[in-house]
């Protein structure tokens, strides 16, 4: 393999240990595809193969227009626009170079595809400790910069003057002097059309100044080195292993990588392009029209678009408002086949002179409607918005339809989703129940259990034995009347949203679980760090209700709704004032109405671990609280110095930026549990996502919750997991012990973010070392594995992803993440970014496949595979799914497996 | 070198465990990148694998070794602590759960079937000790009379088999509005010519759920009695299920009456909320009720009393304790109310004493065990009169113990008493009402106790809350107890909804272990506190 070397343009520098005996090291080929060698200067320097295609895709959305006419004999008439997106590929720049003197440098970032690109970007310092960004000095800052709070600037792109090609090229030039003690500068791409952030891995991209700036750095040879800067040489190999993510997976890592383009290297600086892929829209549209023969009392249904290529209707009719699929009696149209007895397929005739086709189908009057979907090849298919489309042919449910046609256009977002499948089709299933069901493990330990019960002979063989049993048997029971639950659940024929209300309310008081919610529960987090910028989120996520809903939302979570010291309301102050920069109190009980009325539950988001004060005390510390809960420093826990509470020593951990809140006190108890209710009955506030809850006791929350009957609670117990040599320990039963413990503390009464899961996901998906997904004994290694139905699964959120990216989800795997979490027992919560991405109709397709499958917080799984580059797994026996480059296809057992979705490195299938 | 002194610290550490915790945190304090490292200011990045920084690996391995091992209790692996019940000692209560109404169809397949072989294992594994079946004469002997039709239930049976559960089976000879099943249609085709063989009010109302009582002994059904129709439906059913009759089948109990109680359809008009009831009213005023009574009147020498019904007794939106039965001076204490309640009554009794002695009789030669079901008709019960007793037939007051006749009924025929309502307390009934189902319970079996009645139990709502739990254990367990069987009702959706089947779980484990058990006291509080990472070792704003 070729390696560049060039002059240490960017390399590896550590300052701040310089008592380390350097190891000199020859040079070595390490499989992040980089070269260290050693100069004569006695830094580490590295040249880079940089092949990245960057996955950028442009979000999709659009609504299908519906154009209705009416004529006499015309029965139903319409045009659907299909949006299909298309790949563009093109190109981030980023080239550094020195200016006039030796002193004055450029740093030049450009990309070629169109768009409205801002540079996100900060600098770090020379005493800067740890990796947070800075915001630059002012002399840096180009033309037009908006500083974004303490730590970045946003600089838009310009057109460049130095055309590409014909391509048109962006462009953006920062300035920088060497003598200014920055040691790197980090930026992330943001497509402002798109809302999409263009990172690696969920990193910056980050260029390392320091060496031009000091020349007494160490020789760093050890390996141990590398990770000091984590964006230098580490960040940069990220960028490099990252092109896997958009577009190929290098097996192997390495071999697959293109041949970099570098240019102009040399004392010019670097110059490095990046191939990025950008996904574009490209417009066709579908007519539908019907007439109606009144002598032959037959409907003639006409399909005509303009989609090139052999086009397939995959069709079938239906008799009732059910939209159940038949097949209609013959005669068929020219080109039809019966596909497995469940559809009609015709290949639709190719117009003449230019793309397009056309069809047309005679059907009898019995029909209600016609439904179809469109095929083009054997992978893509086109729906209506994740339905099949519909045609009413008779008139008076043809004007039903159409009104509930205009109705829907009115939520944006009605779009004609590209779907891709093989296999088998949008087929309505016939549940079919098995005469002969359960496994016969279970007949197993029914077996095991008589063995038990009748072969105790010692109290302590009783202990041993039974402990180990009794954790089988406990799942097996769990499992067991999970699935009874789901049967009998659905199995209710009369079974509708009022019959539960009725039937429920009246059976059982209903007392609904708070820490599972229903069990079928799917949160979306409906914010993220920037939500408070325009000051009407609420407003702005209002319009999104409906679209949440309809994807098969049942749970959203809001931002924090108190006064807060910061923006985004983490830093609470008087909690009886609901104006924030969400928005106001009366905009946010709009809000929830209307999350209310198309079936979502709200969850507020509870700051409880703190609370910032309003005076000063004696001392001119401020821990003096005002508004209605006007506390003094009694409820300030005792431990922290910072803020001189009376209170006593807090029960968990301390946050340091405001006064923790002793919940060892009655009043603080007592305030908060009414401040809850109030939540409850004032803003209709339907649970709780309670914040920091490391920082006190579960059995004070458990209190909380009590008092609140929340419809579904969840906590952030967030803290580190085990790392061994900054590799992440393959057993993290400790971290998941904690959460769990803190779920216990709650007595069950909350879920818990699975920290866990996360944080395993990100290894095995970044170092593709997916056998981490599966623990010892063959359970899912997170929270999920020990108590799915308290976990809710994540992979971001506002902290870990958005624009703090504390921790970020490995970039372009976000989709794998999704794949996992969202056939997997636990609830899963999607992070507002990720919904409304360009990720977001294959979030949606993954949540219709867990609600089709009636995939809950218990669902069982079994782990089929966990191998070093693919993962897969089956739950309820009814959903298999795989993630990883690797092949894997689910064995053909009892069930028969038809693709259900699928996307870079992730396939899902169902039991059919 | 530095990373080398750190790499056998840890090696250490890991060896020493907590010992080691300490040499290595004394290191930690001596290394000022470490600490700058820990309390840097805005990060919040725990971990990460960018971070491949020794140092920082280190100090996560602190942590991880300084946690205690991961206790896997069966707290953590499930919210339900339940366990396989252990022997159960002589004296212990059995426990059964009812199965859906609507297990078999009536086109006799097995409704749901892979929901109730899922819930009867995870019954099996919980430790219950078998399953209460409902047998529907609208399903059976459907068709025609005589044409039975077992399969449905026979494959049911089999399923329970399977599974090693127990059955008992209720023979219902009444149609359940709840589950849609309705009489025979060959019984309510008759019904629609001869509408005497329903109950009715004053009002003429009928009662069409099941059959008059009155019309037990009159051929009414193309030439038979409904008792001789029983009891070929008995026999058929005993023949059918022989293979399982007194092993899988343990139990059987007769529908006497509405909802297959003992008693009249008094409450049908009810909102079944228990919601404050109105009156409920005699049902006597079928043609055939109203020709006995007027016989019996004149037996008596007293034909005006045989005229109607009592023309006091209020009417259903009115209140209970007015007119006839007025606390004070109502006529249900003169001699006409005597003369009235009595013949009402013996009625009803004599009506329970036919089809038991029917029952017996049918399966005396099988190891069975035969039962029945008294209704506790508790609305009322603290008033001198107490009306919804007395309308449901049961002549029971102040001056009068009502189930003393009851209960000599039920040893007559050797037959168990089941009686449901034990998960109703007190305290949780309205104030209005006046009701007090713990006191009703306590007089019944009482009454039984007396007569060598046995006891079973069922609860009245249905997969209730919790907090009839507790009182079902209270009516269970300690010395007390006052049923050696308890059927718990019923299978179902709800029955097995998160925000249920825990709570019935913890039940089960509770009646077997009424102390619990050292193993199953949560040993993670202390480990809790211990556990708590180290502070402040990181900052997280939200």
């Amino acid at each position: 393999m070729a390696t560049v070397a060039v002059d240490p343009l960017i390399h590896h520098y550590r300052r701040k240990t310089p008592r380390l005996s350097p190891k000199l090291t020859t040079a070595k080929q390490s499989s992040l595809n980089y070269t260290r060698r050693l100069l004569s200067r006695g830094a580490t320097f590295c040249s880079f193969k940089s092949p990245l295609r960057l996955a950028v895709r442009a979000g999709s959305t659009e609504a299908a227009l519906a154009e209705t006419s009416e004529s006499t004999d015309v029965v139903f008439d319409k045009t659907f626009s299909l949006k299909r997106t298309a790949k563009v590929e093109g190109k981030i720049l980023i080239r550094l170079n020195s200016g006039k003197d030796d002193k004055k440098w450029q740093l030049t970032v450009g990309c070629s595809l169109p768009g409205k690109w801002v540079l996100h970007w900060g600098v770090n310092y020379v005493n800067d400790i740890g990796s947070e960004w800075d915001q630059p000095p002012l002399e840096m800052r180009p033309p037009d910069s908006i500083t974004i709070k303490d730590y970045a600037i946003e600089t838009p792109l310009k057109k460049s003057s130095m055309a590409l090609g014909s391509d048109i090229f962006y462009e953006v030039k920062i300035d920088f002097n060497l003598n200014s003690s920055i040691t790197a500068i980090n930026f992330v791409l943001k497509d402002e059309d798109t809302g999409a952030w263009y990172q690696h891995r969920g990193r910056d991209f980050k260029v390392p100044l320091t060496d031009y700036l000091q020349d007494d750095g160490n020789v760093v040879g050890s390996k141990k080195g590398f990770g000091i800067w984590p964006g230098a040489l580490g960040q940069l190999s990220n960028m490099l292993l990252n092109s896997e993510g958009a577009q190929y997976d290098g097996e192997d890592g390495t071999s697959d990588l293109r041949e970099p383009t570098q240019q102009k290297r040399g004392l010019e600086g670097f110059y490095e392009e990046h191939s990025i892929i950008k996904e574009s829209l490209i417009d066709s549209s579908v007519s539908v029209s019907v007439r109606r023969s009144p002598e032959t009392t037959k409907n003639s249904l006409h399909i005509e678009t303009d989609l090139p290529g052999d086009i397939v209707v995959h069709w079938g009719v239906c008799k009732d408002e059910g939209k159940r699929w038949e097949i209609p009696a013959e005669p068929y149209p020219a080109e039809t086949i019966v596909f497995k007895s469940k559809a009609m397929r015709t290949l639709l005739q190719r117009k003449d002179g230019g793309p397009g086709a056309c069809g047309c189908f005679t059907l009898d009057d019995e029909y209600v409607g016609f439904l179809f979907v469109l095929k083009l090849d054997e992978d893509t298919w086109l729906n209506y918005n994740g339905n099949d489309f519909y045609i009413p042919l008779s008139n008076s449910s043809g004007l039903h339809t159409r009104s509930r046609l205009v109705e829907s256009e009115k939520n944006e977002q009605q779009d004609v989703l590209e779907r891709v499948e093989s296999g088998s089709l949008p087929i309505p299933e016939k549940t079919t129940e098995a005469n002969q069901a359960g496994s016969a493990y279970t007949d197993e330990i029914i077996s095991e259990i008589r063995n038990l019960v009748s072969g105790i002979s010692s109290e302590k063989s009783r202990k041993t034995k039974s402990k180990e049993a009794q954790e089988t048997i406990l799942q097996e029971i769990e499992k067991l009347a999970a699935e009874a639950y789901s049967i009998f659940r659905t199995a209710i024929p009369t079974f509708s949203e009022t019959a539960i209300s009725e039937a429920e309310a009246e059976v059982l008081p209903v007392k609904i679980c708070s820490g599972t919610g229903t069990g079928f529960e799917i949160v979306c987090q409906g914010f993220n760090w920037e939500s408070h910028r325009s000051g009407k989120w609420y407003l702005e996520l209002h319009k999104k209700a409906a679209e949440l809903s309809s994807r098969g939302f049942t749970v959203v979570w809001l931002p924090p709704p108190t006064e807060s010291i910061s923006p985004e309301g983490y830093m609470p102050k008087d909690l009886y004032n609901l104006n924030s920069r969400y928005g106001s109190i009366d905009e946010l009980k709009v809000l929830v109405t209307r999350f209310h009325e198309v079936g979502i539950k709200v969850l507020g988001d509870a700051v409880l671990n703190h609370r910032c004060a309003h005076h000063k005390n004696q001392n001119g510390i401020w821990n003096i609280f005002g508004g209605r809960l006007n506390w003094d420093d009694r409820a300030v826990v005792a431990d922290d110095p910072h803020f001189q509470g009376r209170g006593n020593k807090s029960s968990g951990d301390n946050f340091h930026a405001a006064p923790n809140i002793d919940h060892s006190q009655d009043f603080v108890r007592k305030d908060i549990r009414e401040w809850l209710c109030w939540l409850r009955n004032e803003i209709g506030y339907d649970g709780w996502r309670l914040d920091f809850v490391r920082g006190f006791w579960g059995g004070y929350v458990k209190e909380y919750i009590d008092a609140s009957e929340p419809y579904f609670a969840v906590g952030e117990y967030w803290d580190s997991l085990s790392y061994t040599y900054g590799e992440m320990d393959h057993n993290q039963d400790a971290h998941r012990q904690r959460i769990i413990d803190w779920i216990n503390a709650t007595n069950g009464t909350a879920g818990a973010f699975d920290v866990t899961t996360k944080g395993i996901l990100h290894s095995a998906l970044e170092r593709c070392e997916y056998w981490r997904l599966s623990d010892q004994k063959g359970k899912p290694p997170g929270v999920v594995g020990w108590w799915p139905s308290r976990a809710v699964t994540f992979i971001e959120n506002h902290d870990t992803g958005s624009t703090q990216g504390h921790w970020r989800f490995p970039g372009g795997k976000e989709m794998q993440g999704y794949a996992y979490i969202l056939t997997h027992p636990g609830t899963p919560s999607v992070f507002y970014d990720h919904a409304f991405s360009n990720y977001g109709s294959e979030i949606s397709e993954l949540i219709s496949v867990r609600n089709r499958n009636k995939i809950h917080c218990r669902s069982t799984i079994q782990i089929t595979k966990a191998d070093r580059d693919v993962y897969a797994a089956m739950i309820d026996e009814k959903v298999a799914m795989k993630i990883g480059p690797g092949h894997y296809e689910p064995p053909s057992g009892p069930q028969k497996w038809s693709l259900a979705t699928e996307g870079n490195d992730y396939k899902v299938w169902e039991a059919s | 070198m530095e990373v080398s002194v750190m790499a056998s610290s840890q090696a250490n550490l890991r060896d020493t465990e907590l010992c080691g915790d300490r040499d290595v945190l004394g290191f930690c304090c001596s290394n000022s990148n470490l600490n700058a490292q820990i309390c840097y200011g805005k990060s919040k990045i725990c971990f990460s694998k960018s971070i491949g920084w020794p140092k920082s690996s280190v100090r996560l391995a602190i942590k991880a070794v300084s946690q205690p091992e991961p206790v896997v209790s069966e707290k953590v692996s499930g919210e339900t602590s339940t366990s396989s019940r252990k022997a159960k000692p002589a004296d212990g209560v059995r426990l059964y759960v009812g199965l859906p109404l609507d297990s078999v169809s009536d086109c006799n397949a097995i409704n749901h079937s892979r929901a109730i072989m899922a819930g009867l294992k995870a019954l099996k594994l919980l430790g219950v000790d078998g399953v209460e079946l409902p047998v529907f004469w609208g399903i059976a002997e459907k068709e025609a009379m005589g044409k039975y039709e077992w399969s449905g239930y026979l494959a049911l049976a089999e399923m329970v088999q399977k599974v090693g559960l127990k059955l008992h089976v209720s023979l219902c000879f009444h149609a359940s509005k709840e589950a849609k099943i309705p009489l025979p249609k060959w019984v309510s085709d008759v019904g629609k010519s001869r509408p005497s063989i329903f109950f009715a009010d004053r009002s003429g109302q009928q009662y069409k759920e099941c059959l008059s009582l009155t019309v037990d002994d009159i051929p009414v059904l193309d030439g038979k009695t409904p008792i001789q129709v029983y009891k070929e439906f008995c026999e058929s059913f005993k023949t059918s299920f022989s293979p399982f009759m007194g092993s899988t089948i343990t139990g059987i109990s007769v529908g006497l009456g509405p909802d297959g109680e003992l008693r009249y359809p008094s409450h049908h008009h009810q909102a079944k909320d228990n919601s404050i009831q109105g009156a409920e009213e005699f049902q006597c005023y079928d043609e055939n009720m109203l020709n006995h009574l007027k016989q019996h009147a004149e037996t008596l020498g007293n034909p005006l009393w045989g005229l109607s019904g009592p023309h006091d007794a209020p009417r259903n939106d009115q209140s209970p304790l007015s007119n006839f039965f007025n606390e004070n001076g109502g006529s249900w204490e003169s001699p006409y109310g005597d003369f009235f309640l009595s013949w009402y009554s013996d009625l009803l009794i004599s009506h329970g004493d036919r089809l038991l002695s029917l029952a017996a009789s049918t399966f005396s030669d099988t190891s069975v065990t035969l039962s029945a079901k008294v209704p506790l008709v508790h609305s009322w019960y603290r008033t001198r009169s107490h009306p919804s007793e007395l309308t449901a037939g049961y002549y029971n007051t102040v001056n009068r113990d009502g189930y003393e006749e009851v209960a000599e009924m039920f040893s007559r025929n050797s037959t168990k008493m089941i009686l449901p309502g034990m998960d109703l307390s007190d305290e949780n009934q309205p104030n209005e009402s006046l009701s007090s189902p713990e006191l009703l319970l306590a007089q019944i079996t009482a009454a039984c106790r007396k007569h060598n009645v046995e006891v079973s139990g069922q609860n009245l709502m249905i997969s209730g809350a919790s907090r009839g739990f507790e009182q079902i254990k209270k009516n269970l367990s300690g010395e007390n107890a006052v049923a050696d069987l308890f059927t718990y009702q019923r299978m179902g959706a709800s029955f097995f909804s998160p925000d249920h089947f825990p709570s019935f779980t913890a039940f089960v484990r509770s009646l077997d272990q009424p102390e619990v058990h050292s193993d199953d006291l949560p040993t993670i509080q202390e480990e809790a506190a211990e556990s708590l990472p180290g502070k402040n070792l990181q900052m997280q704003a939200a």
